[in-house]
C-alpha cells in the first residue's frame, strides 16, 4: 500500500478542527495540517497535535470481556452480544423499560448517536441521556426556551468580525485555543475583549477588562450590566419591540436592584461592571462566548437565560460579529444532542409533548412502543439505580460517569448495585471497572462517519485505520445488539444511517456532508447559514423571550469547618476525565500530576508552600494535590482540574430545576498539608 | 532574510509549538513514535510563565553569537550568509560553555550523552515547525520589516481603542 493523507476531525474538543491523518501501509504514522479548514484554517493546539497518540496504546481494549468474579475473560462477539441482548432482555422482562438506562457519548458519530436512540426508543425506553447533561444542558433549556436554537448562533471565524467580545466562564485560550485564534483576529481591527471569570485564566491575560466575579454569582454580574444598560438608555428599543418579548418585567424586575448591589455580591467594582455593559451595549457588534462557568451551576439555566436577556435587549444577535457562542466540549456533544439522545427530546429537539412528533417517528420508525413520556436524565438514572433500584440495567456507551458525575462515590453505589451493566469504551475505564460485559469500541480514526462540532458544522471523516484486535465501531455493535433485540436494523453503512436522518430530522434535512469541512445545519439551498436569527427567532410568534431571573445563592456556602470555596475546571493539557490524554505521553508529560491553585496569601497563612502535598476535603470526600500558589485564584478560593480521577468525588452536584444539570464547580472545601 | 518573531502580548501557553519541535527533531518525524525513541527527542524553544504572561523563548541566533564564540572545538557555528546558529554533533564534547553564556537560556542538552542541542531554525522546511505549529500566530516568520508592520497595526489599533473608550 502507499501512503495517503486522510481528511479527519480533530477527536477532542468541539471545535471541530480538522487534520489528515498521514497513512503508511495501514498505519497511522503522523499528521498533517488542513490549512483550508473554515473553523481552524491548519492550526491545531496541543491536544490536535497529539491526537494519534492514544490509537495505538496498549490500553486500548482489543476483545469483549465478561466478568469473572474479580477477573475478565476475553469472549467473542457472538457470545458477548448474546450476552449483552440477554441481560437486556431480562431487565425488560421483570421492570419494564422503565428499567434500562442508555447513556450515550459525545466521542461516537451522528450516525451512532441516532441509531442508539432509536434502538432505545424502539424498545420503549425513555432513559436516553448523554454526557451533554453535564456540560450544555442549561443552554439546551436556557437558550432553548429564550432563542429557540441551542447553538453558536454565529461560525466561529465570524467571532473576528465582533467587535467587543464578552467571554464569562470561558477559558478558551487554554480548552479551545482556536477560538483565541479568532478572537485575536477581532482584536487586531480594534475589538475588544471583556473577560469575567473568578480566576485569571489565560483567556484573561488577553482581555482589556478583566471581571473577577465571585464564583456562583454570573446573573448578579449580568444584571448589574442589564442595569446599567437600563439607566443609561442603551438598550435597542427597535429591536425590542419588533422581535421580543417580556421586556417589561424585565424592566420591572430590576426596579428594587442597584449597581451597588451587584458590586457587593459579585465583588466586581461598580466601575468595571460600568465599563463592561457600555462597551457591550455600545459597540456596533458584540458577542459573548461563554462555557461551563455558566452552565455547570445548580442555577445554570438562569445564567444563560441572564446572558440572553443582555444580547436581547441590545440587540446584538443575527449579524455578522454578534451573537452567542456557547462553546461545546466534546468533538460531537453538539451532534449527540442534535440526534436526540436526551430524554426530554426528539432528533432535532422535537419536543415528546408534541403529538406530531410521536406520530412522526412512529410511522418512520415502524414501531408502535415508542415512550410517550420524558425519561430519566443521567443523574436521575444513578438516583434511581443507588437509591431504590428501579434502573436494573445500564448500557453506557463512551462515558466514564465514575470519574465525571458529580459526587462519584454515589454514582460508583449507583454503578455498583445496578443488575447488570455494559459498557462500550476503547479503554477500561472507572466505569467499566463496575460492567458485567465490556464491548470494545473503534475510535474516531478507525471508522467512518460524521460528527457536528460547536458551530453546527456536520463534517464527515473517512476510516483511516483499522481498529486494534477486535474492537468494532459502535455502529456495527448497535446494529448487531439491536437485530437480537428483535428490532429490524439492517444498516449497511454510515451513509445510509445519514441518508435517513436527512430525510427525518428537519434541521439536518439537505445535509451533504462532506471532508474537509463539512457543511452547516440548518442547511439551505441557498448556502450555507453562517449566521442564525437575522430575521425571526424558531419560536411562536417569531420572537425571542425575554425573561427576568435574579440572583440566588445555590451553591454551598463556606463554613467554620469548609472555610475556602473550591472551583474545578480544566486545564489546556488534558481532556474530561483524562481517558485518552492521560494515555498521550506528550500530553501526560505537560500536566502529570494534580494540583491545586491557592492564592499565596492563604499559602502564606497556612503554612504551605509552592508544591507542598495536601488533602483538599469537602463534605463528600478528598483529593491528593500538590499546590500551586498563583495569585490567578483569589483569596478564600482554590482551583482543581478536574481530569484527574477524584476530583468530581468533592461536588455535591446540587440539581438545577430546569435541566437537571448538577452544580460541578463550587464546592465549599479544607485544605490541609498531608 | 525572514526571523522567527513572537508576539510577546498574545502566547496562550498551550505549547503546541514545543510539541512540535520535538517531533520535528525526531528520527520519525512522527508523535506517534516520539515519544519511544533514543535518544528522546527534545524541543529547542521554551514556553515560560513570568509576570502574568506566557513568553516563548526560542534561540534568536545573534550576530556575533555569544554561544560561537565561547566554542572551543568549533562545533558551535553561525552562517555567514543566512546568519543561522548551528551546531555539528561530531565536534560537540559537552562542555556547556554555549548553555552557560546564552542570555536566553534556550541551548538546551540532551538527556542521554553530553550533547547540547538547539533551534537550528528547521533547516529541511520552509517554516520552522514551531511558526507552523502555533495555533493563534504568537510565533511569526518573517522579514523584519514586516514583522514591524504587524506591531504597528496593533499598536495602531489599541491606541484607537483606547482612544474610542475614552470617548
Amino acid at each position: 500500500m502507499t501512503r495517503s493523507l486522510v481528511p479527519t476531525v480533530c477527536p477532542y474538543c468541539a471545535v471541530g478542527c480538522g487534520l489528515y491523518i498521514v497513512v503508511d501501509d495501514g498505519k497511522a504514522v503522523g499528521i498533517e495540517y488542513m490549512q483550508d479548514h473554515p473553523a481552524s484554517e491548519g492550526s491545531l493546539c496541543p491536544k490536535g497535535n497529539a491526537a494519534l497518540e492514544m490509537l495505538y496504546h496498549p490500553d486500548r481494549l482489543t476483545h469483549p470481556l465478561k466478568r469473572a468474579g474479580e477477573m475478565w475473560l476475553s469472549i467473542s462477539w457472538p457470545e458477548a452480544l448474546d450476552l449483552v441482548a440477554g441481560g437486556l432482555s431480562k431487565a425488560l422482562r421483570e421492570g419494564g423499560p422503565a428499567g434500562l438506562g442508555f447513556i450515550a457519548s459525545s466521542k461516537c458519530t451522528n450516525e451512532e448517536s441516532y441509531l442508539l436512540q432509536k434502538m432505545v426508543r424502539s424498545l420503549g425506553c425513555a432513559n436516553i441521556d448523554s454526557c451533554a447533561r453535564l456540560c450544555h444542558s442549561s443552554s439546551v433549556t436556557g437558550l432553548g426556551r429564550a432563542l429557540g436554537t441551542c447553538s453558536t448562533t454565529n461560525i466561529l471565524s465570524d467571532l473576528a468580525n465582533s467587535r467587543c467580545i464578552l467571554a464569562i466562564g470561558t477559558n478558551f485560550a487554554e480548552n479551545h485555543p482556536i477560538v483565541a485564534r479568532w478572537v485575536f483576529r477581532a482584536r487586531e481591527a480594534g475589538g475588544r475583549l471583556i473577560v469575567a471569570d473568578p480566576r485569571r485564566t489565560p483567556t484573561a491575560w488577553g482581555g482589556d477588562l478583566f471581571l473577577q466575579l465571585n464564583p456562583g454569582t454570573d446573573v448578579a454580574l449580568i444584571n448589574g450590566m442589564i442595569k446599567v444598560i437600563l439607566d443609561e438608555g442603551l438598550i435597542n428599543r427597535r429591536f425590542i419591540e419588533d422581535r421580543t418579548e417580556g421586556f417589561s418585567d424585565l424592566e420591572s424586575s430590576l426596579e428594587g436592584f442597584s449597581l451597588s448591589e451587584a458590586e457587593r455580591i459579585t465583588g466586581v467594582s461598580a466601575s468595571d461592571i460600568v465599563g463592561a455593559a457600555r462597551a457591550y451595549a455600545r459597540s456596533p457588534a458584540s458577542a459573548i462566548v461563554y462555557c461551563m462557568g455558566v452552565t455547570q451551576h445548580a442555577n445554570g439555566t438562569d445564567n444563560v437565560q441572564a446572558l440572553a436577556n443582555l444580547l436581547l435587549i441590545c440587540g446584538q444577535i443575527g449579524r455578522s460579529g454578534a451573537g452567542i457562542y456557547p462553546l461545546r466540549g466534546q468533538n460531537n456533544v453538539q451532534g449527540t444532542c442534535d440526534m436526540g439522545c436526551l430524554p426530554d427530546f426528539y432528533p432535532g429537539y422535537l419536543s415528546f409533548e408534541d403529538p406530531r412528533t410521536q406520530e412522526a417517528f412512529r410511522r418512520a420508525w415502524g414501531s408502535n412502543r415508542l415512550p410517550a413520556k420524558k425519561g430519566l436524565t443521567s443523574l436521575e438514572m444513578m438516583d434511581a439505580a443507588a437509591a431504590n433500584g428501579t434502573i436494573k440495567a445500564m448500557y453506557i456507551v463512551g462515558e466514564d460517569a465514575a470519574n465525571t458525575h458529580p459526587c462519584s462515590k454515589r454514582t460508583a453505589k449507583a454503578l455498583g448495585r445496578l443488575e447488570f451493566l455494559v459498557v462500550q469504551d476503547i479503554f477500561l475505564t472507572e466505569t467499566a471497572r463496575f460492567a458485567d460485559v465490556v464491548l470494545p469500541a473503534a475510535c474516531w480514526a478507525e471508522k467512518e462517519g460524521s460528527s457536528t462540532s460547536t458551530e453546527r458544522r456536520i463534517q464527515w471523516h473517512e476510516k483511516a485505520v483499522e481498529p486494534p484486535g477486535d474492537a468494532m465501531a459502535d455502529l456495527w455493535i448497535i446494529c448487531n445488539l439491536a437485530r437480537r433485540l428483535g428490532l429490524n436494523f439492517h444498516y449497511r453503512s454510515s451513509k445510509e444511517v445519514m441518508d435517513e436522518i436527512c430525510d427525518l430530522v428537519p434541521i439536518y434535512r439537505g445535509a451533504k456532508p462532506s471532508a474537509s469541512g463539512g457543511v452547516l445545519w440548518p442547511c439551505k439551498k441557498e448556502g450555507e447559514i453562517s449566521i442564525l436569527h437575522e430575521e425571526t427567532f424558531p419560536l411562536a410568534r417569531g420572537r425571542a423571550i425575554i425573561r427576568s431571573v435574579h440572583f440566588r445563592r445555590t451553591a454551598e456556602e463556606t463554613s467554620s469547618r469548609y472555610p475556602f470555596l473550591l472551583t474545578i475546571g480544566r486545564i489546556g493539557a488534558h481532556h474530561n476525565a483524562g481517558s485518552m490524554t492521560m494515555r498521550s505521553p506528550s500530553l501526560l508529560g505537560m500536566a502529570p500530576h494534580r494540583f491545586v491553585e491557592i492564592n499565596p496569601k492563604d499559602a502564606l497563612s497556612l503554612g504551605l508552600d509552592d508544591g507542598a502535598d495536601v488533602v483538599v476535603e469537602t463534605a463528600r470526600g478528598e483529593a491528593r494535590a500538590k499546590t500551586r500558589s498563583t495569585d490567578r485564584v483569589m483569596p478564600g478560593t482554590l482551583f482543581m482540574p478536574f481530569h484527574f480521577p477524584g476530583a468530581n468525588h468533592l461536588v455535591r452536584g446540587y440539581r438545577d430545576e430546569h435541566s437537571g444539570m448538577g452544580e460541578l464547580k463550587i464546592a465549599a472545601c479544607r485544605i490541609e498539608r498531608c | 532574510m525572514k526571523e522567527i518573531f513572537v508576539r510577546l502580548d498574545r502566547c496562550l501557553g498551550c505549547r503546541s509549538c514545543e510539541m512540535a519541535c520535538a517531533v520535528e527533531h525526531s528520527q520519525a518525524k512522527s508523535i506517534l513514535t516520539a515519544a519511544s525513541e533514543v535518544p528522546v527527542p527534545r524541543r529547542r524553544l521554551y514556553v515560560e510563565y513570568a509576570e502574568g504572561q506566557k513568553i516563548p523563548l526560542v534561540c534568536r541566533h545573534c550576530e556575533d553569537a555569544p554561544c560561537v564564540a565561547v566554542c572551543r572545538t568549533g562545533a558551535m557555528r553561525q552562517d555567514p550568509i543566512t546568519g543561522i546558529v548551528d551546531q555539528d554533533q561530531n565536534r560537540c564534547v559537552g562542555c556547556y560553555m554555549c548553555a552557560m553564556v546564552c542570555p536566553y537560556g534556550v541551548i538546551g542538552q540532551q538527556k542521554e550523552s553530553r550533547m547540547v542541542v538547539k533551534c537550528d531554525r528547521c533547516g529541511s522546511r520552509e517554516v520552522p515547525a514551531c511558526v507552523e505549529a502555533c495555533p493563534v500566530n504568537t510565533l511569526i516568520f518573517a522579514e523584519e520589516a514586516d514583522f514591524a508592520e504587524i506591531l504597528r497595526r496593533d499598536a495602531a489599533s489599541r491606541l484607537a481603542r483606547g482612544y474610542s473608550m475614552r470617548a
